[in-house]
This record gives C-alpha cells, sequence and structure tokens, in this order.
C-alpha cells in the first residue's frame, strides 16, 4: 500500500473539513435569509398597519365633518365665534391659485361671524390675486396697517389682509435696520454689551413702520399636506392657536366648524 | 467543488437587490427619513402631579427622567440635535416659590449628569437671557458648555429664560454692535445675517425638522419662532412625564410619513 505522503495528507484533511464546513456554510447562509425575509415582511407588516391606522382615522374624520356639516351634531351647534378675534389661514403656494377655494373658504368665515382674516401663502400669490377676490367675495374691505385694532374690531364687514414671505423673515430684517438706523442717529447709547439696546416692543413699532404690523391670530388653519406654518409672520404667532386642516382641494365646512370649536375649548394660562 | 458565496447585505443567487433594514432602529423607522434635530415644548408636568394628587416638585422630576429618556433615544437613533424648552421668559412670572424649586432642579440635573454626557460624548448647550439666573447656575451652565464643548455624537439644546422673540432682538442687537464697530454697515441687514446671530447658530442644524409639544396643546408658545417655519408641527396628547418611547415612536413615523416643504 502506497503510504499517504504529506501533501497528500494535507489535501485528505482539507476535504474532510469541508465536507464538514460546507453544510455549516449553507445552514449559515439559509439563516441569514430567513432571517432577512422575516424582518423584511415585518417591517412591510408595520407599516401596513400604520397605513390602514392612518386610513381609518381620515375616514372617521370624513365621517364626523359630514355630520358637523349637516348640523346633526349637537356639540358643535353653538360656537363663541367671539373669541377669534383674529384668524389666519396659510394656504399651501400651490393651492393659492384656486381662488374659487378660497373665496368659498372666506365665505363660510363671513357666515360664522369672524370679523378679520389674514391670508397667507409663502409666495405671495394671494396677494397677486388680492383684487380678483375682493371683487368676486365683496363682503370684506382691505386690512390697513394703520388700523388700530379696536378699529378692525369695530369694522361690519370682515377686514382681509394678505401676508407673504415678504412681512415674515423679511420684513424682520427690515424692522432690524430701522433700528439699527435709530441706533446710530442716537449715537449708540447703551452700547456695551451685554446691556439692552433694543426691545421687543421697539421691534413691534418697527414692523409697523415696517408696514407688516397685523395684529396676532387667535388661530391659525394652516391648509396643504405638511404640517407647517410655511414662514407666516412668526413675530406675531408667539400664543397662536395651529389646527392643521389638510389640503385646501379637501377643505370641508365640518372641518372648519370642528377647527374653530376646539379653539373655543382651549384655555391658556401664558406660561404663567 | 460545489461553491456557496454568502453576502452579508443579503443578495440571492440572482443577484437581486432586495431591502435592507436597518436593525439598530425600531420596525418602521427609515434611516434616510430620521429628522437631524428635533425641538420639544416639555408641556405637562404640573397637570401630571395634580392629576396625582402629588407636590408640582414630583411633576418636574417625573418630567427630567421623561427627558433622559428621550436624549437616550435620540443617541440611539442617530438623531443629531435635540432641543427642549425648558423654562420660558413668561414663567418667570410663576409663584417664586416654583421659580426657585425650578432652578434648583436645573442645577441638581446639571451636575448629577455630568459625567453622562462626558461619557456619551454629548454637547451641552444653554440659550436665553442667563443673566436672569441665579449666578451659581449660570456659573455651571458655563463651565457645562466649556466641558463638552468639543463632544460630538450628540448636542443638547437647553432653551432657559427663553423666547423666540427675545432670540430676535438678541440677534438684532448683536448686529447693532457689529454696525458700531463697522463690520455691518446700516442697511444691510438681510434673514441671513440675523440667522447668523440667533443663538441657535451654536449647532451644525439650527432648524429644528420636527418639533413635538405635549399635553394636547396646539400653539409654540413663543419657542424658537424664527426658526420654525418650515417644521413639522406634532402635538402629542399626553404630558410630558407621560411621553416615553412609544409616543416618541409615534410623532417620528408621523413626520415620515408626511411632505414637507421648504418654501418650494
Amino acid at each position: 500500500m502506497k503510504s499517504l505522503t504529506p501533501p497528500l495528507l494535507r489535501c485528505l484533511c482539507l476535504n474532510r473539513s469541508m465536507d464538514f464546513i460546507r453544510p455549516k456554510r449553507m445552514l449559515y447562509f439559509w439563516i441569514d435569509k430567513i432571517r432577512n425575509v422575516l424582518l423584511r415582511l415585518s417591517w412591510h407588516l408595520v407599516h401596513s398597519i400604520i397605513n390602514l391606522c392612518y386610513f381609518t382615522t381620515g375616514m372617521v374624520h370624513a365621517l364626523e365633518s359630514h355630520l358637523i356639516s349637516r348640523g346633526l351634531l349637537r356639540k358643535y351647534k353653538s360656537l363663541h365665534i367671539s373669541k377669534i378675534r383674529y384668524l389666519a389661514i396659510v394656504i399651501e403656494s400651490e393651492d393659492a391659485c384656486r381662488t374659487s377655494n378660497v373665496i368659498e373658504l372666506l365665505q363660510w368665515l363671513a357666515a360664522l361671524g369672524i370679523k378679520h382674516v389674514s391670508l397667507y401663502d409663502n409666495e405671495g400669490l394671494l396677494k397677486k390675486s388680492k383684487d380678483i377676490i375682493l371683487e368676486k367675495f365683496d363682503g370684506a374691505v382691505l386690512f390697513q396697517d394703520t388700523h388700530e385694532n379696536n378699529v378692525l374690531l369695530d369694522q361690519p364687514r370682515m377686514t382681509l389682509e394678505f401676508v407673504s414671505f415678504y412681512d415674515g423673515k423679511e420684513a424682520v430684517a427690515r424692522a432690524a435696520n430701522v433700528l439699527l438706523m435709530k441706533y446710530i442717529k442716537s449715537g449708540g447709547i447703551g452700547s456695551n454689551q451685554g446691556e439692552q439696546i433694543f426691545t421687543e416692543s421697539q421691534m413691534s413699532e418697527a414692523l409697523k413702520t415696517v408696514g407688516s404690523g397685523g395684529p396676532e391670530p387667535d388661530l391659525l388653519l394652516i391648509y396643504g399636506p405638511a404640517r407647517c406654518h410655511l414662514g407666516f409672520p412668526a413675530w406675531r404667532m408667539r400664543y397662536t392657536e395651529i389646527q392643521h386642516m389638510g389640503p385646501l382641494t379637501c377643505m370641508t365646512y365640518g372641518s372648519l366648524i370642528k377647527a374653530i370649536y376646539r379653539f373655543t375649548t382651549v384655555r391658556q394660562n401664558y406660561g404663567k | 467543488m460545489e461553491h456557496f458565496t454568502l453576502n452579508h447585505h443579503g443578495k440571492g443567487e440572482e443577484g437581486e437587490e432586495e431591502e435592507e433594514v436597518d436593525e439598530t432602529l425600531p420596525l418602521g423607522l427609515r434611516r434616510e427619513a430620521i429628522p437631524r434635530h428635533v425641538a420639544v415644548i416639555m408641556d405637562g408636568n404640573r397637570r401630571w402631579a395634580r392629576s396625582r394628587d402629588l407636590h408640582v416638585r414630583s411633576g418636574y422630576e417625573a418630567g427630567a427622567r421623561s427627558l433622559r429618556t428621550i436624549v437616550e433615544l435620540c443617541c440611539k437613533w442617530g438623531i443629531k440635535v435635540l432641543s427642549v424648552f425648558a423654562f420660558s421668559s413668561d414663567n418667570w412670572f410663576r409663584p417664586k416659590v416654583e421659580v426657585e424649586l425650578l432652578m434648583s432642579l436645573f442645577e441638581r440635573g446639571m451636575q448629577e449628569d455630568t459625567g453622562i454626557f462626558l461619557r456619551e460624548n454629548i454637547r451641552i448647550s444653554v440659550i436665553g437671557d442667563l443673566a436672569k439666573l441665579p449666578e451659581a447656575l449660570q456659573e455651571l451652565i458655563l463651565n457645562l458648555e466649556e466641558t463638552t464643548k468639543n463632544n460630538t455624537h450628540f448636542q443638547l439644546i437647553v432653551a432657559v429664560s427663553y423666547s423666540g422673540q427675545y432670540d430676535v432682538v438678541q440677534a438684532c442687537q448683536r448686529l447693532a454692535l457689529k454696525a458700531k464697530h463697522g463690520l455691518v454697515e446700516p442697511g444691510d441687514i438681510d434673514t441671513s445675517l440675523i440667522e447668523q446671530e440667533l443663538e441657535t447658530n451654536c449647532s451644525e442644524f439650527p432648524h429644528p425638522d420636527l418639533l413635538i409639544r405635549t399635553s394636547g396643546e396646539f400653539r409654540i408658545s413663543n419657542f424658537m419662532l424664527w426658526q420654525l417655519a418650515y417644521t413639522e408641527l406634532f402635538f402629542a396628547q399626553s404630558l410630558w412625564p407621560d411621553f416615553g418611547e412609544a409616543e416618541f415612536l409615534k410623532a417620528l413615523l408621523a413626520f415620515q410619513q408626511r411632505q414637507r416643504r421648504y418654501g418650494g
């Protein structure tokens, strides 16, 4: 019998160990594969459950909105509208050209007795359409920045204000330049680091000077897919209640009533 | 000899692309849709205590525990910055006893957690009108900020004696001082110059992607007014001490579901 040479012996050992390793590797491969499949299935299942929850919630809201519109839910029949002195509407710029929807919304608000409405879209498309809106919705007058707040509240007709990004951060920048000019003209007194040069009321006055000193809305309704205020003049929304209403094209009278009702039940303590 | 190749990214024999599931995140969360900066208005501590017939101190202590939980989750899930509205300018009008209690809780919390911040590579920044705080607390804050300023894993921004309007005014004030020294020309102030001087400029990501307010209130109460223009707003019903992992996950999932606009 031919004796086994070391290389042959090594080859035999290698083959034997490969025989052990191969099934083990197959096992790990299939375990890994099955684990990945199960994880992916779980991930898709979770997402499906979440989507189902959102769908169900949407259906419930739609039904409730329908019932409110029909006046079938008693608690929404009497609203304390006087709690809303100023209402702001934020509209996605993509929907801001839908003037018929905007006018319908304004008609609903006028019917409810809302006296002052700020209409905002980031790009100022509503501002550009203001003549058309005022012409078609003849129940309103244009907001003048020089109006004092008590004059606004006494108006028999709705006061409409058209606002854009120009009246938000850009207005604050213009107001800051006004404050800066005054500060330099005054010789820069109180100019040590840490001393207060400007106050919040001075900024409010400066904003009025640059024509962006409108009132703080009590309630802000956002019509758009994203739940953010899209740059509405932030200086004016310290304590404003914010409600997301969904896209403008899906607006309903019932959801508007519900949002206003919810606001009228809120009690604020303003941080105190 | 047969060959088997194990591909760690789960490609099959045909080389099909398969969706990867990030095992470090809870099921349902996608890594690419995790917000970089989350802001929180921690509302409801007092109501939580009152509903349990406890002293208001218990509410704030429970709130502090909630905050630690959320910080841990942020570190685990890859959120880079968490801003919390701990004490607003309006809160100074609360009863003196309550204000002193809050100041002592801040002080104790910062002292006790310094070791954790250092160990976990967490940077602490405190924004607000700090001159109104007790001197001992001011010194503690300065030391903690200095000690942790080079930490990079996560940043916790604590807003104390802060308001959004204060932040804008102090930014204008800084620009006025720069103008006095000839660094800024009068009339040149624009939105980007103001942005650079806001107190949130201490962060690589100064604008929150997501704001969470607890206790069912639907307003931002003078918090980061400038910075929140395009932030997704999530209003949670639970009180802050009850806001835990499940609620936080719900907020993040809602964030992922929504479309966002950036003025476009």
